[in-house]
């Protein structure tokens, strides 16, 4: 069920479907491994800092998957593609965010289904974005869907769904970034094999700010050049380098007209740090970069 | 009689009869006054005709009685007098005779040391009136007479002074002596000082400015501020480091200060040098403007603003201060030089590299050696602050682009990108040391014989090994194959400046500007090419090329080709995608084409203007005739092996050539030795590459042999052998470099200590003793870096008092305690249960539905209000306090108005004893309160409140002496229940020892870092800066512990957790500002506000 309303599209759930390639450079051959997880049903986590593409990827192999380019046609999968469901997980969320609730109406109760679910019964992708974020209580829906059993336990309504074939789990998680006493756990993560994220090699990410920014190149080398030497930080100081999103904000902005080394200043300096020595020393970075 | 016979005789025809017979009287009365007065009376005909020429008959008669009166006190003061009296009355008006009689007189009191002294007086009449008026020579007998009538000792030597003092001064004198008056009568005592000082440092003002100077000190030394020698001698310093036609301005200035604020003339005339080295004298304006509204607003203030020990006064000469001092940007520096590389760089001085001795001897070139940046200490190059900064910026660019773009990485194997290599074909050049390796012979260019026998592959393989294994680098390899290695050097030097440049502004494009005006001003500084000699006018042309220097050069008409070509090479180095491989490539090849260049003086109309952007002149490409530039490098590697250290010229040896001497190092690209980088950031590569198999040691004589060959290093001139080219290496700088290439190889176990050597404290890193004993690092600010396992921090359980203190405490506090409760209630989350009616939850609320379904068959708008949530607010914090339990904190407060004397321990060691029992039998009885005391109150009512929270909470207390004893008592760990024992350890925590805060911050951030929480706080109470035992590098002890402290709490946040610091030291905030930077923490101006104010601040921090 599609509705188009006039500047939206509203789309259901499990019925959304990317419909255009995203783009997306391979950093190495995750593409082939994803795929080949993906028929054999194995769950998959990806590992790496913010902005190193892990969301864009899968997206990516949402639409490759059901596009079937290069003959990478999928063995599971409904004839319209593969739904990907994106769940962002924050610390609020709990299981019934995934699985569903009752609802109150007219008549009495009513179940809805939780994005889980739906992705689950649909057979797609289902994305746990942060997984480390969500309450403790997910974790026990996750584990059974992750192993053999691929089973969905849904108490209130004491029913069992088998996940249908195409449904894959993917999750996300950042591993410098959250503090000790929120990793994962080993019975979680040994359910999953895990692809690592870094950050692109500057000709690639010169490509990514071209194609997502729209700026030109020189400013892209230079966007580049500048992110590249952020991230030489990180064993001075910064926790996080500088993503390749913050990059292309910087080169969006320069394409509106702003002052590279303002663009560079409020997108990546001020983003990435408090520290005002950093932000100082990251400044004099920008200004020896940009003219 | 003698004397009286010959004066007769002279005056026989001068006098008149009656006059005559006066004077003879006279005489014989002047002997008749006392037994030894005959003596006088010699004298008095002996000074007679001189006198008598100078004086009118009248005044002769007045002298003569005069000196008879004299005579009649002491006639010793008449023969003085007598003696000095013709000398004297050339510049003595005859009346004031008497006057100067009387004040010689004056100083007489009857004991031979005032006589001794009356008498010195008048024999030094003569010279002193040569430089003094009367009225000043009053002044002065007047100032001895004060003088004398402390220490005659004191006044002769004033006196002795005084005579070798005014030949040197001036106008100025009267008020020379006006000081010295009003010193003789305020503190006599200083007086000599006050003469040294003058003699020595007066001569150094100029004299228009001397009398104000004097004029300013007398009015100091009134007022009772101040040491007139001192002040003096800082007066003078002063005035110096000012500029000619201010000094007018600047006493000006000081006299206004007078006005205001006496005591701070004499700090503002001690740190007047100092402030001038930094900012120029209109700065100085207004830096003094600000100091008297400061001394208006607060003296103390005021004055330490003077001082220039006030953060404002710092403050407000950094702002107007033009130069940049390294150690304000050396962190930004270090950080954005570790950006560009993405390597460990450090950033220190220049001096330091020198102080090394391995080789770097300009004190003020950046320079650096593969890992390290040298930069100048300070740069006040240009008028702004900000151009000071690019320069900095724009030299660190350059001396990290050495690293980030591979200068030290040359690899004489590596092909080149622009050029067909010509190093294959360099000869192998025979060299003196035999190599070890029989596959490879000795002789030059030709394989051996053993050689021929293996296959190709392998001859090439063991030929290569085995000429690899003749250099250290491969930067000495290449220098090596040219017989001129200082001009080889000087090439490269400046062509692979110049490809970093160019590769430099190709990558970062937006130092450009910067750059191109440091380039600028280099070029302003370099010397004219047409005044060297030739082949230096070519180098020096290149120079100028590599700065960008592109028309109005000159160069030798004869070579104006050779020049072309050269150009042609530097600029097709000068991209950026050259690599440094070719420049070795151009330097062969414009080695070549100077090879031919004689160093020859000639008159600068024989240099003609070159302009190398002129497109219609012939072609410049250089011709690739491998022949020719192969053929200077004919002789290379024999140079030094026939021991003259000369380098002999061949046949192009010309008569009037002059030696080749290196170019003058260009200011931002400093002293650039790439031999010796090479060798030590190779070490540091491969001893990382080895893994744990140790290469073969540098033997101290290879280093000796590189270091002798290498033009980088200079040895030593031996001294008294002029004419002796040949510099011998010193031994102590091999051994040097062999001591840094030690600790550069990751293997060395010594190499961990760091290359700072701990002043105060000796030692290595430290071993936990036992199971309760932890180290920890410590930050050093000044080298930028920790030192590895510093400190030990020891365990220790409080040992358990008695609850009184605890009971008394909330019994006295109890309206305080109900309060903290009542406010602390207000804070209890509503944990763990359920929040209802809300629109969006977990789960339907089973009697909001039933609501819900109630009102809408009843036709009422039905609540929308039907889920439960968990409540969110889970209040999950832990806090560690941290007590501060320093001898400090024994501190009495002034709380019964009682005087600090009232406790005060006795200066005598066995009454000490006795106090000290004493006082420790007193025990609670003690009717004072102490910092320490108001801690444990405050303490005692906080925690008693948390319990009631439910916070998980520890108590720490921290003291200790020295690095390896920092004591660490645990009154309350963080899971311990609060049970009756915590009260009685709290009841013993009291004053230690030193405050060694470092430690014990990272003990307590290592225990909150164990803890599951959400939020954790580390809160420390404290009553001063942390100080301990050699917690202090080079003297600057302060600092360093604030900064080692500052480092321990950013660790603490980095870790997640919040740091606060509370302390009750008023002084508090110079410190705090910079300790605490943007973390919080307050000052507590009243002490007793401690037990209300911590829950207040509590509360704040954990919501």
């Amino acid at each position: 069920m599609t509705q188009a309303n006039s500047g939206f599209t509203q789309y259901k759930v499990e019925e959304y479907y990317i419909q255009d390639e995203p783009f997306y450079i391979p950093q190495s051959d995750e593409i082939d491994i994803f795929t080949a997880a993906y028929n054999e049903q194995i769950p998959i986590l990806l590992k790496g800092p913010t902005g190193t593409g892990k969301t864009r990827f899968v997206e990516y192999m949402a639409w490759r998957l059901s596009s079937g380019v290069n003959g990478a046609r999928p063995k599971h999968g409904s004839a319209n593609g593969i739904p990907l469901v994106t769940v962002a997980c924050h610390e609020d969320l709990t299981a019934s965010d995934l699985v569903g609730r009752y609802l109150i109406d007219a008549d009495g109760t009513r179940w809805i289904d939780g994005p889980l679910t739906r992705a689950v019964k649909a057979g797609g992708i289902c994305y746990l974005d942060e997984i480390v974020e969500a309450r403790k209580d997910t974790t026990v829906i996750i584990h059974s869907l992750t192993d053999h059993r691929r089973m969905l336990t849904i108490d209130k309504l004491g029913e069992v769904i088998e996940a249908a074939d195409g449904f894959l789990m993917v999750i996300s998680y950042n591993p410098g970034y959250q503090s000790a006493t929120k990793d994962l756990k080993h019975s979680t993560r040994q359910r999953f094999i895990a692809l690592e994220f870094s950050f692109p090699t500057p000709e690639i990410e010169r490509e990514i700010i071209i194609h997502e920014s729209g700026c030109d190149e020189q400013t892209a080398i230079q966007l580049a050049k500048l992110g590249e030497k952020v991230r030489n930080l990180g064993d001075f100081g910064l926790s996080e380098g500088a993503s390749t999103r913050v990059l292309i904000y910087a080169g969006r902005l320069i394409n509106e007209g702003v002052a590279p080394r303002r663009a560079a200043q409020v997108a990546v300096t001020w983003g990435i740090t408090d520290d005002v020595q950093l932000q100082r020393s990251i400044d004099e970075v920008a200004t020896s970069i940009f003219p | 009689m003698e004397a009286y016979d010959s004066a007769k005789a002279t005056l026989g025809g001068r006098l008149r009869d009656n006059d005559m017979l006066a004077w003879a009287a006279s005489g014989l009365e002047i002997s008749g006054k006392t037994v030894r007065s005959w003596e006088a009376a010699a004298e008095y005909f002996a000074a007679s005709p001189e006198v008598q020429r100078q004086l009118p008959s009248g005044q002769f008669i007045r002298w003569s009685a005069v000196g008879s009166r004299l005579c009649a006190d002491s006639p010793s003061l008449a023969v003085a007098f007598f003696k000095a009296s013709p000398g004297s009355l050339m510049r003595l008006r005859p009346r004031y005779i008497e006057d100067w009689a009387n004040l010689g007189r004056s100083l007489y009191r009857g004991t031979w040391k005032s006589s001794t002294l009356a008498c010195r007086y008048y024999e030094v009449t003569p010279e002193l009136l040569e430089q003094l008026n009367f009225v000043e020579f009053t002044r002065f007998s007047e100032f001895l007479e004060a003088l004398s009538l402390r220490s005659y000792d004191l006044a002769s030597q004033c006196l002795n002074d005084g005579v070798d003092l005014f030949q040197n001064l001036g106008a100025e004198r009267e008020s020379f002596i006006a000081v010295a008056r009003v010193l003789a009568d305020k503190s006599w005592r200083d007086v000599r000082g006050y003469f040294t000082a003058s003699a020595e440092a007066l001569p150094r003002v100029d004299a228009v400015q001397r009398g104000r100077l004097l004029t300013l000190i007398r009015k100091l030394v009134q007022l009772g501020h101040g040491n007139a020698g001192e002040g003096v001698i800082a007066g003078a310093a002063s005035l110096s480091s000012v500029p000619a036609d201010r000094q007018s301005r600047f006493l000006e200035l000081s006299e206004q200060l007078l006005s205001t604020a006496p005591e701070a003339v004499p700090e503002l005339l001690r740190q007047m040098p100092a402030i001038m080295g930094r900012v120029s004298f209109n700065q100085f304006e207004e830096w003094q403007a600000e100091g008297v509204t400061a001394v208006r607003e607060n003296l103390d203030a005021g004055l330490s603003y003077f001082r220039l020990e006030s953060a404002r006064s710092q403050e407000v000469l950094d702002t107007l201060a033009s130069g940049i001092e390294l150690t304000r940007i050396r962190d930004l520096l270090r950080t954005y030089c570790r950006a560009l590389v993405g390597q460990s760089i450090e950033l220190s001085p220049t001096s330091q590299i020198v102080e090394k001795n391995i080789g770097w001897v300009e004190g003020d070139l950046p320079t650096t050696e593969g890992t390290t940046i040298y930069l100048p200490a300070v740069v006040d190059r240009f008028s702004s602050k900000e151009s000071n900064f690019s320069w900095y910026k724009v030299v660190a660019t350059h001396q990290v682009g050495h690293i980030e773009f591979g200068s030290f990485g040359f690899d004489f194997a590596r092909p080149s990108t622009v050029f067909e290599d010509l190093r294959p074909h360099i000869p192998v050049p025979e060299r003196t040391r035999a190599p070890a390796d029989p596959g490879v012979p000795g002789v030059p260019g030709a394989p051996g014989a053993v050689l021929d026998e293996l296959p190709a592959e392998m001859q090439e393989a063991a030929k290569e090994r085995g000429i690899e294994g003749q250099w250290l680098t491969d930067m000495g390899r290449f220098f090596d194959a040219f017989p001129d290695r200082a001009l080889s050097h000087d090439i490269f030097t400046v062509v692979e400046d110049s490809r970093l440049d160019a590769r430099l502004l190709h990558e970062y494009r937006g130092i450009a500007a910067a750059y191109h005006t440091v380039q600028e001003h280099s070029l302003a500084e370099r010397p004219a090419i047409d005044e060297l000699p030739m082949r230096e006018a070519m180098i020096e042309f290149i120079v100028r090329l590599s700065l960008r220097q592109r028309s109005g050069l000159k160069v030798p008409r004869d070579y104006k080709k050779v020049a072309r070509q050269i150009a042609h090479l530097v600029d097709s180095v000068a991209t950026h995608e050259a690599i440094v491989e070719d420049s070795a490539e151009a330097t062969l090849r414009i080695y070549g084409l100077l090879a031919d260049v004689p160093n020859e003086e000639i008159p600068p109309d024989e240099f003609d203007d070159i302009d190398l952007d002129d497109e219609d002149e012939e072609d410049s490409a250089p011709p690739e005739d491998a022949e020719q530039y192969l053929k200077a490098l004919q002789g290379a590697g024999d140079s030094r092996a026939d021991g003259t250290g000369e380098m002999p010229e061949d046949e192009t040896e010309e008569q009037g050539e002059e030696d080749y001497e290196s170019p003058e190092d260009v200011s931002y690209r400093g002293d650039f030795k790439p031999e010796l980088a090479q060798l030590l950031s190779q070490m540091q590569m491969s001893a990382g590459m080895m893994d744990g198999e140790p290469g073969e040691p540098l033997t101290e004589e290879q280093l000796a042999e590189m270091l002798e060959r290498s033009t980088e290093v200079e040895g030593e001139p031996q001294e008294g052998e002029e004419g002796d080219q040949q510099a011998q290496i010193p031994e102590e700088l091999i051994q040097n470099l062999l001591k840094e290439l030690a600790r550069r190889d990751p293997q060395d176990p010594q190499s961990s200590q760091g290359p700072f050597v701990h002043v105060d404290e000796d030692g290595g890193p430290l071993e936990a003793t036992d199971e309760r004993s932890f180290v920890y690092d410590e930050w050093d600010f000044r080298g930028g870096e920790y030192k590895p396992r510093w400190c030990l921090v020891h365990e220790k359980d409080m040992a358990e008092g008695d609850t009184t203190f605890v009971q008394e405490t909330l019994h006295s506090h109890a309206s305080l305690v109900r309060d903290i409760h009542r406010q602390f209630e207000r804070m209890v989350p509503e944990t763990f249960r359920k929040i209802k009616r809300l629109e969006d939850g977990e789960d339907h609320d089973l009697d909001a539905v039933i609501e819900h379904f109630v009102e809408r068959r009843s036709g009422i708008q039905p609540t929308e209000k039907l889920y439960w949530q968990r409540n969110k607010v889970e209040r999950d914090v832990a806090v560690a306090f941290l007590l501060d339990m320093s001898a400090s904190t024994a501190e009495a407060i002034d709380e019964t108005g009682r005087s600090d004397d009232d406790w005060g321990a006795p200066d005598d060691p066995v009454e000490y004893m006795v106090w000290l029992r004493s006082r420790r039998a007193e025990g609670l009885r003690r009717s004072y309160k102490r910092i320490v005391d108001i801690e444990k109150e405050g303490i005692v009512l906080l925690s008693n409140a948390l319990e009631m929270l439910g916070d998980r909470f520890g108590i720490y207390g921290f003291s200790g002496y020295g690095r390896e004893n920092v004591e660490f008592y645990i009154i309350k760990e963080m899971d311990e229940p609060y049970t009756e024992s915590v009260p009685r350890k709290i009841d013993r925590i009291a004053p230690l020892h030193a405050t060694r805060m470092g430690p014990a911050i990272r003990h307590t951030t290592a225990k909150l870092r164990e803890l599951d929480a959400k939020s954790k706080v580390l809160f420390m109470i404290t009553d001063g800066r942390p100080q301990d035992r050699g917690y202090s590098r080079e003297g600057v002890e302060k600092e360093y512990a604030v900064h080692d402290t500052k480092q321990a709490l950013v660790e603490a946040r980095r870790d997640g957790i919040v740091p606060f610091c509370l302390t009750v030291d008023k002084a508090g905030h110079d410190y705090m500002k910079t300790m605490m930077e943007d973390m919080s923490y307050e000052v507590l101006h009243d002490i007793k506000l401690l037990p209300t104010r911590l829950p207040q601040l509590y509360q704040k921090l954990t919501q």
